[in-house]
């Protein structure tokens, strides 16, 4: 009967360490980096529309490329690695951004607006945070829910839709770098 | 550390449920566990997880490495030695039946629970 005691107090302590290895700080970086892209390439569509096209085709590629780089960074400074979960993270956010260029098919048939767009987007940005929040950083909820409420908020305002969604996105980002815990210092 | 002593031979708990001797401790089976959780995990990171002080977290470490349970690879990050850890296919098969003792353990199959209630209340 002792054992089976001492058992269950070795397995609360297993616990433990294992919810204390789950409260990892977040990549600020790779949060910042697309905060600043979106910033800057959502507002380019009404300040600029005609670099959109070179903007992405650049940005996407490099924005991709330095987010594995400091997401290998991250690893190494916070000490646990993980292909599986780097391969999830990168898994989950693909397919979000595969979604926002299906969503982007909509005006290319006719089927959506362009102003309609902007919302479509931010729509499907909000569920991408909001199910990465329930399912990996609960910070992330929160941010769901913000581009949730923007994405109502923008139905009855009008001026530079796309700059004020490129700030949404971009402080939401910002937001959840922060949120996720004390970040990479380094 | 609590039952370090009872690997000098197997109690009742082990003949009983084929539970792991190494595993029984429970840094070496918190460390295997976070270890099956991630591909590589840093020494450093090890001991700010288990709060265990650097002897006993080495000590540990160098049990499940000699048995194989573990392995080690050394490198250097930013000019700073780092130790990275990781789970063998040994070390893996050994947590998985060690987990699987556990849950036998300590959720027994209604029948079975009948049946120890009725030895106890013999006894």
């Amino acid at each position: 009967m002792n054992e089976v005691k001492d058992l269950t107090g070795d397995l609360r302590y297993v616990r433990e360490v294992v919810q204390r290895s789950e409260r990892r700080p977040a990549p600020r970086f790779i949060y910042i980096l697309w905060a600043l892209l979106c910033l800057v390439g959502f507002a380019l569509i009404d300040l600029a529309p005609r670099q959109v096209g070179l903007f992405w085709t650049i940005a996407a590629p490099v924005g991709f490329v330095l987010s594995a780089l400091f997401g290998w960074r991250h690893s190494v400074v916070t000490g646990a690695y993980s292909g599986s979960e780097g391969l999830q993270y990168m898994l989950h956010w693909l397919g979000t951004l595969v979604a926002v260029f299906l969503v982007w098919l909509l005006v290319a048939s006719g089927d959506l607006s362009h102003p309609g767009l902007g919302r479509a987007i931010l729509l499907v940005l909000a569920l991408g945070y909001y199910l990465w929040g329930l399912h990996q950083v609960r910070a992330m909820v929160w941010v769901g829910i913000l581009l949730a409420l923007a994405y109502v908020a923008l139905g009855f305002l009008g001026g530079p839709v796309w700059t004020i969604t490129g700030v949404v996105v971009a402080v939401s980002l910002v937001a959840a770098a922060f949120m996720g815990g004390p970040g990479e210092q380094g | 550390m609590s039952r370090d002593e009872g690997e000098a031979g197997a109690g009742p708990l082990e003949s009983l449920s084929g539970l792991d001797r190494l595993l029984e401790h429970r840094v070496r089976l918190a460390v295997c566990v976070l270890l099956s959780r991630s591909d590589q995990v840093s020494f450093s990171r090890l001991l700010v997880l288990t709060g265990e002080t650097n002897g006993n977290l080495g000590a540990n470490l160098r049990r499940l490495e000699e048995a194989g349970y573990i392995a080690v690879k050394k490198e250097f990050a930013d000019r700073r030695p780092v130790s990275w850890y990781r789970l063998t296919r040994q070390g893996r098969s050994a947590l998985k039946g060690h987990i699987a003792a556990l849950d036998a353990l300590l959720h027994p199959p209604a029948g079975d629970r009948a049946h120890s209630d009725g030895e106890r209340a013999q006894g």
